[in-house]
């Protein structure tokens, strides 16, 4: 058991102007022990950490574009049906948190109550937490209404520490559905996340980077910004403590005896003492958006007008997450009939909204719509690494330029107009029996060089031109006709082969030439009727 | 020779100058057949350009005309495509490859039958405008192979086209710098064409040879007597 006194030292003492250089050079008697309390005399930030808040989530998260009455939030569970929440127009009605929804409406009979929605909150948040992944992987959600950026890493990236305060409120600013909503989250920046969150909770201006500074500007801070539990808040106010600063001040053994190690090591991160890792906010894997028309649209450039809001979101989507997908689909929802279907498959992933639009333009050419469409669905596919590559100076075909890369966007030009089946490559497949010996393969677009040595010997005398079937010729006396007599120029070749897997064949093939000079690959069956069929052109 | 007549001749040789029986200097490809070499401007196919076979029905040998410089492209490096646009059958993997061509570069577009055309308006579409579907989606598919930049050639079978439709594949073909051709019936040969080479071909009817007889209907400065061509077709 430590002597309580010799933490105290590590604190610097409420008034007291220590600096750091003052507490790095004075040796603390006892010696500190253990990994952590040496930590924190160490006194240069490991970590940096933006924390956001969104005031009043639970209004946010219920907020209609067209809402006019104060709006308050009501804790469907409780029997008494307690605000949680309300509204700036409420609250300056005489409505607090922690009414019952009776007071309140006495109070101001012309609120809003609507039950609680966490889904959307945690929608919002999530919103929120995609918008901070353009700075940083470490970002983790707080729940329910913070947010935790670790962006020590970060900063050379974007110019400076304050630089990338600034980008991350602009973007937070920029964004239309925050806009919309009229939020406008709280960023606070602190060497700890608990620090960060605290201040970021009390609305106070807090832009650390010193570790030793940060005990003195925690100080004034409310205790209800630990989001202790209610009872050791309300004991802790018993004992007259108030603030995070007349917290530290107590003592450690006594402080943990009273109220648990939890609280204590809570403590500890506040100030760095304790390592505080978080869960990264794993991405969602797929892209979903969706948009209600104003009116119901059928022209095909309306609705890709319509749908470029959604296509940007999807383009902000995967750029944050350096991803881009392979299938995109849409759905088309109308009045009566069912949702209409659009996918667009692409050839390489990709992510750019510009792009997509340009796809879609040509997939929705071809889309027959039953009727006007209300509201417009987007879904993205599953999320493929993106290989980031410099776009070419010149356009291709211009200075002699050549670049395999437009191989994956004609195939994909083809394929949103004129569908997946539209478009094949062709393979050799080691098989004796014509029809089998090749199939249509997924087209080859890696530019790979093709075997400069001798092919495995695929058979001679092959046409050029198979047949879908064998087409049945008519015959005279035996002799094979196709216009006119026809000319056989070589022959028989036997092939007889499959009896294993049910497609038996045995047919004597000829090279025959008609009458126009066309040279024609025709068998007869070796059994049966022992009929002629024409099997290909050798054209 | 004085020195004016030297900066005439200089300036004549120049590529983009054509005099009418003069062979203009083309890029060319080696079409794989010395007698057509001879008689081709150039000496062979132009290496960007849109080039038209008229043949009186498929398969009569036109493919056969065109697969040494197919072979040859296929495996050219850095690696360019050949697309088929609505050909007459399934091209046979085997007789191709063992013709020397590499099948990880062909590409067979089949532009589906009966389908919308390009219009604005998203409702059933007017059937007034479906009838040459077809045709629009295989002029469409062939301008978009020619103008990409990824096909070093695109070979087309097209059932009719206007000159405007064939002007517009002809300037793709020189935008994307790609070899296009299309396969035409002999009873077009009469119509003007904006192509930069219209070739008719005739199979020889004898039976012991294969091969075709062609007769250069357009082209700037090329042979005006028919060449012969033969190839060992069956035997190959």
């Amino acid at each position: 058991m430590q002597h309580p006194r010799s933490y105290r030292l590590t604190f610097p003492l409420p008034g007291s102007s220590a600096t750091p250089s003052v507490l790095r050079v004075r040796p603390v008697s006892p010696p500190p022990k253990g990994p952590d309390s040496q930590a924190a005399l160490k006194l240069e930030p490991r970590e940096l950490w933006v924390a956001a808040h969104l005031p009043q989530l639970a209004v946010l998260a219920l907020r209609k574009p067209g809402d006019t009455r104060p709006l308050v939030v009501v804790d469907s569970d409780d029997h008494n049906q307690r605000i949680i929440d309300a509204d700036a127009q409420a609250q300056a009605d005489g409505v607090r948190p922690g009414m019952t929804l009776a007071a309140a409406l006495a109070a101001a009979p012309h609120i809003e109550p609507r039950p609680r929605d966490a889904t959307r909150e945690r929608e919002l948040m999530q919103h929120l937490a995609a918008l901070a992944c353009e700075f940083t992987p470490q970002v983790s959600i707080e729940s329910p209404d913070g947010l935790l950026l670790e962006i020590k890493p970060s900063i050379a990236l974007f110019g400076g520490l304050r630089e990338l305060c600034r980008r991350l409120r602009n973007v937070c600013r920029a964004d239309a559905l925050l806009t919309q909503l009229r939020a406008a989250p709280h960023f606070t920046l602190a060497p700890t996340a608990l620090a960060a969150l605290a201040a970021a909770r009390a609305g106070a201006r807090c832009f650390i980077t010193d570790p030793a500074v940060l005990p003195a500007r925690l100080k004034p801070l409310p205790l209800a910004v630990l989001r202790w539990p209610e009872e050791h808040i309300a004991r802790l106010a018993a004992m007259g403590v108030r603030t995070l600063g007349e917290l530290l001040r107590l003592p450690r053994a006594g402080f943990a005896r009273r109220f648990g190690p939890q609280l204590l090591a809570d403590l500890d991160r506040l100030l760095g003492k304790r390592a505080d890792p978080r869960a990264r906010l794993a991405p969602r894997e797929r892209y979903r958006g969706a948009l209600d028309l104003d009116h119901e649209i059928e022209d095909h450039e309306r609705i890709l007008q319509a749908l470029a809001p959604l296509l940007e979101q999807l383009e902000q989507f995967l750029r944050a997450r350096q991803r881009g997908v392979t299938a995109l689909q849409c759905r088309f929802h109308h009045y009566r009939a069912a949702p209409t279907l659009c996918t667009l498959r692409l050839a390489a992933p990709e992510a750019s909204a510009e792009r997509f639009a340009c796809l879609l333009r040509e997939r929705l050419a071809s889309l027959v719509l039953p009727e006007p469409v209300r509201r417009c669905e987007l879904r993205g596919g599953a999320l493929r690494p993106l290989s980031l590559e410099s776009r070419s100076l010149w356009s291709p075909g211009e200075h002699g330029h050549v670049s395999t890369g437009e191989m994956p966007s004609l195939v994909e030009h083809l394929r949103a107009r004129l569908g997946a089946q539209a478009l094949y490559g062709i393979r050799r497949v080691p098989e004796h029996r014509p029809e089998r010996a090749w199939c249509m393969a997924e087209p080859v677009i890696a530019a790979t060089r093709p075997d400069a040595g001798a092919p495995p010997c695929p058979p001679r005398g092959r046409p050029m031109w198979l047949l879908a079937a064998p087409q049945p010729l008519e015959s005279q006396r035996g002799r094979p006709r196709h216009g006119g007599a026809l000319q056989l120029l070589e022959g028989p070749e036997r092939i007889e082969s499959g009896w294993w897997d049910g497609g038996d064949i045995r047919r004597d093939y000829y090279v025959a030439k008609d009458v126009t000079g066309a040279v024609l690959w025709i068998y007869r069956e070796c059994d049966g009727a022992r009929h002629w069929f024409l099997h290909g052109i050798f054209g | 020779m004085s020195a004016n007549d030297q900066r005439l001749q200089q300036l004549l040789a120049h590529p983009s100058v054509w005099r009418g029986r003069s062979r203009a200097a083309v890029e060319t490809l080696s079409t794989g057949f010395a007698a057509l070499d001879a008689g081709l401007p150039g000496g062979g196919w132009p290496r960007h350009g849109l080039v038209e076979i008229l043949t009186p029905q498929p398969g009569v040998g036109e493919l056969y005309l065109l697969l040494p410089v197919l072979a040859a492209l296929s495996r050219t490096m850095p690696a360019r495509w050949c697309t088929w646009v609505s050909p007459p059958h399934e091209p046979y993997a085997p007789a191709l490859e063992s013709h020397g061509v590499a099948l990880d570069r062909m590409l067979v577009v089949r532009p589906p039958q009966g389908l919308a055309p390009h219009s604005s308006q998203g409702l059933a579409p007017h059937s007034s405008r479906r009838r040459s579907d077809g045709v629009h989606m295989i002029l469409w598919a062939c301008e978009q192979a020619l103008r990409s930049g990824a096909c070093g050639m695109a070979l087309a079978w097209l059932p009719r086209a206007s000159p405007r439709a064939i002007r517009r594949l002809q300037l793709a073909a020189e935008q994307g710098r790609a070899l296009g051709v299309l396969f035409r019936s002999q009873r077009f040969a009469h119509l003007a064409s904006p192509a930069m080479l219209r070739v008719a071909l005739e199979p020889m009817k004898e039976p012991g040879r294969h091969g075709a007889r062609l007769t250069l209907i357009k082209s700037r400065g090329g042979s005006r007597v028919p060449i012969d061509v033969t190839w060992t077709a069956a035997a190959a």
